[in-house]
């Protein structure tokens, strides 16, 4: 087998991070099925793929149990009989609850927990506790040791690498000060400071209190009550998924698109990764306009004689009265209008291109626009092999 | 499809309600109808309520942060960031005074931590802040001819205007009841407010569009048309035909000076052909399955830099809606 596909799949984990709308989930399929191609099992675990592309993964029934996409389907697509794709689709809420299921102390404090008010917002509560929960799952699934390699799509986020740091907030919002006042008043009560800011607390809360519906100062006490007994639990898996995220075993792919608004996203997640010490394996830019083969776009209008030049052999290659003059102008606009496109998608990229290949082993594919919207295995399938192709010229 | 009369000006309103799913350009759109209405001669206060500051980006030519209060950043045109936490501390200051007091709470991290876990108080704090705007008046008339808000992403987007409704099915009386059936009033009333909801011609924005426009219709709130945001022109006219096909069939090794070899160019064709089938399906999908006209605006290939930029969507935002697929 290949070593730059080795390289990318060496990972137990593949973790697939970008803004909203960038087709991180596309990617992050194509990148499970390609690792299938190599004989590996490989395991996809979407967050909210679009209808017809859950449907192509066999995803529209199921829930959050792994499920495997039939054998002829993917041997017709060159997996061999060694490889296999499962995919599964997270639901959030449901992965939260199993968070709390597994590590409340007794059945009456999970109960509590679960029908408390609060918790029902609690993944608002600390942004990024869901896509924190998400990353539970993953380690859950990553403990089976039931495949070879696991894709993940994260979930779209304003700020899509809350997931990291999650854990430790919810640890320090547990910790802090207000908290223990809140929840032991008779603790602190000595303290003249600590008193008038209890009282101040408590009056503003009131008031918000008739804002947010009833009993919200009631519920909060009650469900950080509950939630302490399993702070040390939560503190311990924290401390493990933190530790898998940041160890050889899991890399991180960047998905960016081609807009602006994009790359400049993608610069800024590319800065957080480094800072939280993870392996960024690479850069997928998806969606890119490129040119059809290897020349340069050209620049500017069509020289006149050139578009004179192609009416005269399109109407050579057309039955006579077709509008051979005004099909060559219209040719003409459409090349300087990809032309600009193309050219437009590679500036925005460049800076992008140069920070990620300045990291140093990291790949780099820039996966071309498709003419149809990606839903059915071939496509996925074929982007897979797109990337793969990539990753092998770099390495 | 059967005509209907022509919605009312789209500036007529007080209060327009940009919304939609995150990436198809609300802020753009906010920004754009705030610059034709500027233009119109009117004074316009657009909000920002999400954390990603681009308006002072797209409005302003050196940009500074937005903050709290409103400030002016053009002639006729103020821009604000609604921030739940300092909209409350104006509310409870407004309401209660001891200002101290309630700044030294507010800025307590623990509290903001717990105040984050609150459901629905940021939405509403932040509605109320808009409705407090609408009233601002100077020497008798408005102080704002029209206020434009960048709403939340959908998902979130609708919660946001249900918040009044529910909050009044939990507040019977008090001040809070009193001010909340202010919010509910001007968000229903359809003379002064319009929600407008920003779709792509994509898949999943589409999908998205159609169930927050069912979800609007429900809440009974103002809506009367669709802007469709990217969408791509005719790479060629139809009299032509299938234009790549007949490149294809000149031969592929013809001289034709400094255009690139036929397959080449036929290639370029079907890229913008399939885009812009795409954005015809997705558009046809959008006008069919919420019945709204659509106001189409153009892709712009360098996307939106600045001023120039939205000046150009302005151009296109004030157009009548499209009723009809031809």
């Amino acid at each position: 087998m290949s070593e730059g596909m080795d390289r990318l799949f060496a990972r137990r984990i593949l973790v697939c991070v970008g803004c909203g709308g960038v087709g991180k989930t596309t990617i992050a399929a194509s990148l499970a099925l390609a690792a299938a191609r190599t004989g590996r099992r490989a395991l996809v675990i979407t967050i909210d793929p679009a209808r017809r592309l859950a449907n192509a993964l066999g995803l529209a029934a199921l829930g959050d149990e792994p499920s495997p996409l039939p054998r002829d389907q993917l041997a017709a697509l060159g997996v061999p009989p060694s490889g296999s794709l499962h995919a599964s689709m997270l639901d959030q809420k449901r992965t939260f609850d199993g968070l709390v299921e597994r590590l409340a102390s007794d059945p009456a404090t999970r109960r509590r927990i679960l029908a408390n008010p609060i918790y029902q917002h609690v993944s608002d509560a600390l942004a990024g506790s869901v896509e924190y929960s998400a990353m539970e799952r993953v380690y859950e699934l990553y403990e089976r040791r039931d495949q070879d390699l696991i894709v993940v799509d994260t979930p779209p986020a304003q700020h899509a690498l809350d997931f990291l740091e999650a854990p430790q907030r919810l640890l320090e919002f547990l910790d802090s000060r207000l908290v223990h006042l809140l929840i032991h008043p008779a603790f602190s009560a000595g303290r003249l400071g600590a008193r008038w800011f209890q009282r101040g607390t408590r009056l503003v809360l009131r008031l918000i209190e008739q804002v947010s519906g009833v009993g919200f100062l009631e519920d909060v006490s009650e469900f950080l009550l509950a939630f302490e007994g399993m702070a040390p639990g939560f503190r311990q898996r924290a401390e493990r998924v933190r530790a898998l995220l940041r160890s050889r075993e899991t890399g991180f792919v960047l998905v960016a698109g081609p807009e602006q608004e994009s790359v400049t996203q993608a610069l800024a997640f590319l800065a957080r990764l480094e800072g939280f010490g993870v392996d960024l394996q690479g850069l997928v830019a998806n969606r890119v306009r490129l040119w059809p083969d290897e020349s340069l776009p050209p620049r500017g209008d069509a020289r006149p004689e050139d578009v004179a030049a192609l009416a005269r052999a399109l109407a050579a290659a057309a039955p006579p009265g077709r509008p051979a003059s005004q099909a060559a102008e219209a040719a003409a606009q459409c090349v300087a209008g990809y032309a600009a496109l193309v050219r437009r998608d590679e500036r925005a990229l460049g800076a992008l291109r140069e920070r990620v290949v300045a990291g140093g082993q990291r790949f780099w594919c820039a996966v071309p626009e498709l003419s149809q919207d990606v839903c059915d295995l071939e496509s996925l399938s074929r982007i897979g092999a797109f990337i793969a192709a990539r990753a092998e010229e770099m390495a | 499809m059967p005509t209907r009369a022509e919605p009312p000006p789209l500036l007529s309103r007080r209060l327009v309600l940009v919304t939609g799913k995150g990436g198809t350009g609300k802020t753009t759109l906010a920004a754009a109808l705030a610059q034709a209405a500027v233009a119109q001669g009117k004074r316009v206060l657009v909000a920002e309520l999400g954390r990603d500051a681009a308006l002072p980006r797209l409005l302003e030519r050196t940009p500074r942060p937005l903050g709290y209060p409103e400030r002016q950043i053009a002639p006729g045109l103020f821009a604000i960031h609604i921030d739940p936490f300092e909209a409350l501390a104006e509310y409870i200051g407004l309401e209660i005074g001891l200002p101290g007091l309630v700044r030294r709470v507010l800025a307590n991290r623990g509290f903001r931590q717990l105040m984050e876990a609150a459901p629905g108080w940021r939405d509403l704090i932040a509605l109320g802040k808009v409705w407090h705007l609408e009233q601002m008046r100077e020497a008798g008339a408005p102080r704002f001819d029209l206020l434009v808000v960048d709403a939340p992403a959908t998902g979130h987007g609708v919660t946001f205007l249900d918040v009044p409704r529910v909050v009044m099915s939990a507040v019977r009386a008090g001040p809070l009841r009193h001010h909340t059936e202010q919010v509910e009033a001007l968000l229903l009333d359809p003379r002064r407010t319009l929600v407008l909801p920003v779709a792509l011609a994509e898949e999943l924005p589409t999908r998205e569009t159609i169930s927050l426009v069912e979800r609007v219709r429900q809440l009974g709130l103002p809506i009367d048309r669709l802007v469709v945001n990217g969408l791509r022109p005719r790479p060629a006219p139809e009299e032509v035909g299938d234009l790549a096909a007949w490149l294809e069939r000149v031969p592929d090794d013809l001289a034709l000076g400094a255009l690139p070899r036929p397959s080449r160019m036929a290639a370029c064709v079907r890229a913008l052909e399939a885009r812009h089938a795409l954005c015809q399906r997705y558009t046809r999908e959008l006008l069919e399955r919420t019945g709204l006209p659509i106001v189409a605006l153009p892709y712009l290939v360098e996307g939106i830099r600045g001023e120039a930029d939205v000046a150009v969507l302005a151009r296109h935002v004030l157009a009548s809606p499209i009723e009809a697929w031809r």
